[in-house]
């Protein structure tokens, strides 16, 4: 199983998987020690999933303004190309941004019905459903994370007629390299426009599925620790 | 029997992850999971990524986020007011009175946001207390807000046609034009209720209006003109061929920021609240819909839809046995999960099933929404009835009573659609030229 070899002589599962558990039993049986401390952590990371919703929001004015670029072009005459791949990877930026933001504020609907019987069903039915949620999160996450690599890698490109500037990737590369490498990336980068490696817009997935199952742990964590889940529900959306 | 018993393993894992109470977008990956290594052995983290990569980066599925933000925009403005004095004048007339104005705010605020709950509170917020004020029987306004706010589902833009023109990778445009006749049908069906009632009930009927002047009867409807423009410019665009789907949203989106703010309502809150709001609930789909894609790939390896198409060739059933048979089906699904759900969980299966029968996919599509329709309104899971008890504070099962000749009104739409497909077909068939989407 190489997609799970090991970091520190621990298979890479026991770290995305058996170590976020343990931590949440831990943090149960030590939940009249540990929530005040918590709180600023929660706090904190109540902020991270707002700000990426808000890259979400951004990126759905985006798909907007592609649209009606689009639109203008086509009645005027002129060709915008690629214009239907760029509104894709918005609406793609939008959706993965979005998903932890939307767990926060239980916009993600699921079966209640057997959640609602009882005290105990509350707490640990929604204990278990939250774990389970959490691991196959993880396990997204992973893939999303190897395939952007791979993409990376194998250096694929688009298969539409999407180009993007050649810097625009170079600078993209600099969070990927160390800064002594900075002035030969730069040096092989030209400044012509190139089609769109896949690597690019996938990006976000990475990002916000590591953000969904990071949600995902602290829900379960909050759970455990205050007894009550910590989705706060907007009455109708 | 190794199959067999792989297939049941993937069942249940299925009933037990989404009963379990698992986001049912999350469960659908943990289900398609399974399925992939009971049945191949593919790689399934690499395959799951490749299909959901591809599903969620596609240009048809940019007509979601954009049709949802339209109606949140008009949802948050001064739209709720104006409905109810906008329409009371004109339908103080029928027999039935203002009830009607349940029934015809339902289908206006449908024709502007895909969703059924957003119609029910828009309409609701507004109905509901002038209604009880003017004495109508309290089961006659919460039944024919809980079954008309159901319009929202059907009347484009529709969320529920979006998804399921995704799924089945078919024109979200001839989807939504399919909707229109339709849904003014089943709208008619509750109006005719509505007389109905008033002439069979003559004791519950309140006192008729005061009379009214033509000038400020069209002076009360101000605000709800450009409502019905943006309207017809958002579907007419889609009809004559000016506009796929995605851009009759964003046309849409732009015609309702005018029309809040020349309301005066569009502040710099209600744009980002409209703006995150609609975010989010594009999310919750998007996620659906790639566990629904991963599933539908790993279903594919389970052998079930071909096996059930093959069965149901075999079977030599009629499509009417069919399309009876999906109704249950799709009605006893709709008790336990929302209506985008029970799209995608079952489009894997059905899809081949109905090709199979030789079912025309976009009527089918109406077929489908009508009947999950259905489900907003049956206990014990409906939609409606959670949010019409939020407003209400009635009890669920009062609600659900009162909401059954709804029911019993869709059920009979279902057969109509039958009798006469071309309801569904003839709009779609008669697009001009329509540019590619």
């Amino acid at each position: 199983m190489s997609d799970w070899s090991s970091y520190f002589g621990v298979p890479l599962w026991v770290w995305l998987f058996v170590l976020p558990t343990l931590l949440a039993v831990g943090a149960r049986f030590s939940r009249h020690h540990i929530e005040r401390p918590l709180r600023r952590l929660w706090a904190l990371l109540d902020m991270l999933y707002l700000g990426s919703g808000v890259c979400a929001a951004i990126f759905m004015l985006l798909i907007l303004l592609l649209i009606a670029v689009q639109m203008t072009a086509r009645w005027t005459g002129l060709t915008f190309e690629g214009s239907t791949e760029f509104a894709g990877y918005a609406m793609a930026a939008t959706s993965f941004f979005a998903l932890a933001h939307a767990l926060s504020r239980g916009a993600h609907i699921r079966v209640s019905i057997f959640l609602n019987i009882n005290q105990f069903t509350r707490l640990w039915l929604d204990a278990a459903a939250t774990l389970l949620g959490a691991i196959i999160a993880t396990y997204f996450a992973r893939y999303a994370i190897k395939t952007n690599f791979l993409s990376a890698l194998l250096n694929d490109r688009t298969q539409g007629q999407d180009q993007i500037p050649e810097w625009v990737v170079t600078v993209l590369k600099m969070f990927g390299t160390f800064p002594s490498e900075w002035a030969a990336l730069w040096r092989a980068s030209g400044d012509a426009q190139i089609y769109t490696p896949v690597w690019v817009p996938q990006i976000p997935m990475s990002i916000g599925t590591v953000l969904l199952a990071i949600c995902m742990w602290d829900q379960l964590i909050r759970l455990l620790v205050t007894g009550q889940t910590a989705i706060q529900r907007e009455t109708v959306e | 029997m190794t199959e067999l018993y792989a297939t049941l393993i993937f069942l249940f894992a299925l009933f037990a992850l989404l009963g379990g109470s698992v986001w049912v977008g999350l469960a659908l990956v943990g289900v398609a999971f399974i399925g992939m290594e009971l049945f191949t052995s593919r790689p399934a983290g690499d395959a799951m990524i490749m299909t959901i990569w591809t599903g969620a980066s596609s240009w048809t599925l940019t007509a979601l986020p954009l049709f949802i933000w339209m109606g949140e925009i008009l949802y948050r403005t001064r739209l709720s007011g104006d409905m109810f004095r906008g329409l009371a004048p004109w339908m103080r007339w029928l027999p039935g009175g203002l009830l009607h104005t349940n029934i015809a705010g339902c289908t206006i605020f449908a024709a502007v946001s895909g969703s059924s709950a957003a119609t029910l509170t828009t309409v609701g917020k507004m109905s509901i207390p002038e209604l009880r004020r003017r004495g109508y029987p309290e089961y006659m306004i919460i039944g024919t807000l809980a079954g008309a706010a159901t319009l929202g589902l059907m009347i484009p833009p529709s969320l529920t046609l979006i998804v399921y023109g995704v799924s089945i990778n078919e024109s979200i445009t001839k989807l939504f034009l399919a909707g229109v006749i339709p849904g003014l049908v089943l709208a008619g069906l509750f109006m005719l209720y509505i007389i109905g009632w008033h002439f069979l009930r003559p004791g519950e009927r309140p006192r008729p209006e005061p009379r009214m002047s033509i000038g400020k009867m069209f002076h009360d409807s101000r605000f709800l003109l450009p409502v019905l423009a943006l309207v017809f410019i958002v579907i007419g665009s889609m009809y004559f061929g000016w506009a796929t789907a995605t851009e009759a949203a964003a046309v849409g989106v732009i015609g309702a920021l005018l029309l809040a703010a020349m309301q005066r309502s569009l502040t710099f809150e209600t744009f980002f609240a409209s703006l995150m709001g609609a975010t989010r609930t594009s999310a919750m789909i998007a996620l659906i819909l790639m566990g629904a894609s991963f599933l539908s790939l790993s279903m594919g390896f389970t052998g079930l839809p071909r096996a059930l198409a093959g069965w149901i060739d075999e079977m030599q059933l009629s499509p009417i046995i069919l399309i009876a048979a999906l109704t249950v089906f799709y009605i006893i699904l709709g008790m336990f999960l929302d209506g985008i759900s029970s799209v995608v969980l079952t489009m894997a299966i059905v899809e081949p099933m109905i090709r199979q029968a030789g079912i025309d996919v976009i009527w089918f599509g109406v077929f489908v929404v009508v009947v999950v329709e259905m489900a907003q309104v049956t206990p014990p899971i409906g939609f409606n009835l959670f949010v019409l008890q939020g407003m209400t504070q009635h009890e669920i099962s009062y609600i659900a009573r009162t909401a059954i000749p709804m029911v019993l009104l869709m059920v009979l739409m279902v057969i109509i659609l039958v009798v006469w497909p071309e309801l569904a077909t003839w709009l779609p068939d008669n697009i001009r030229q329509r540019p590619n989407d």
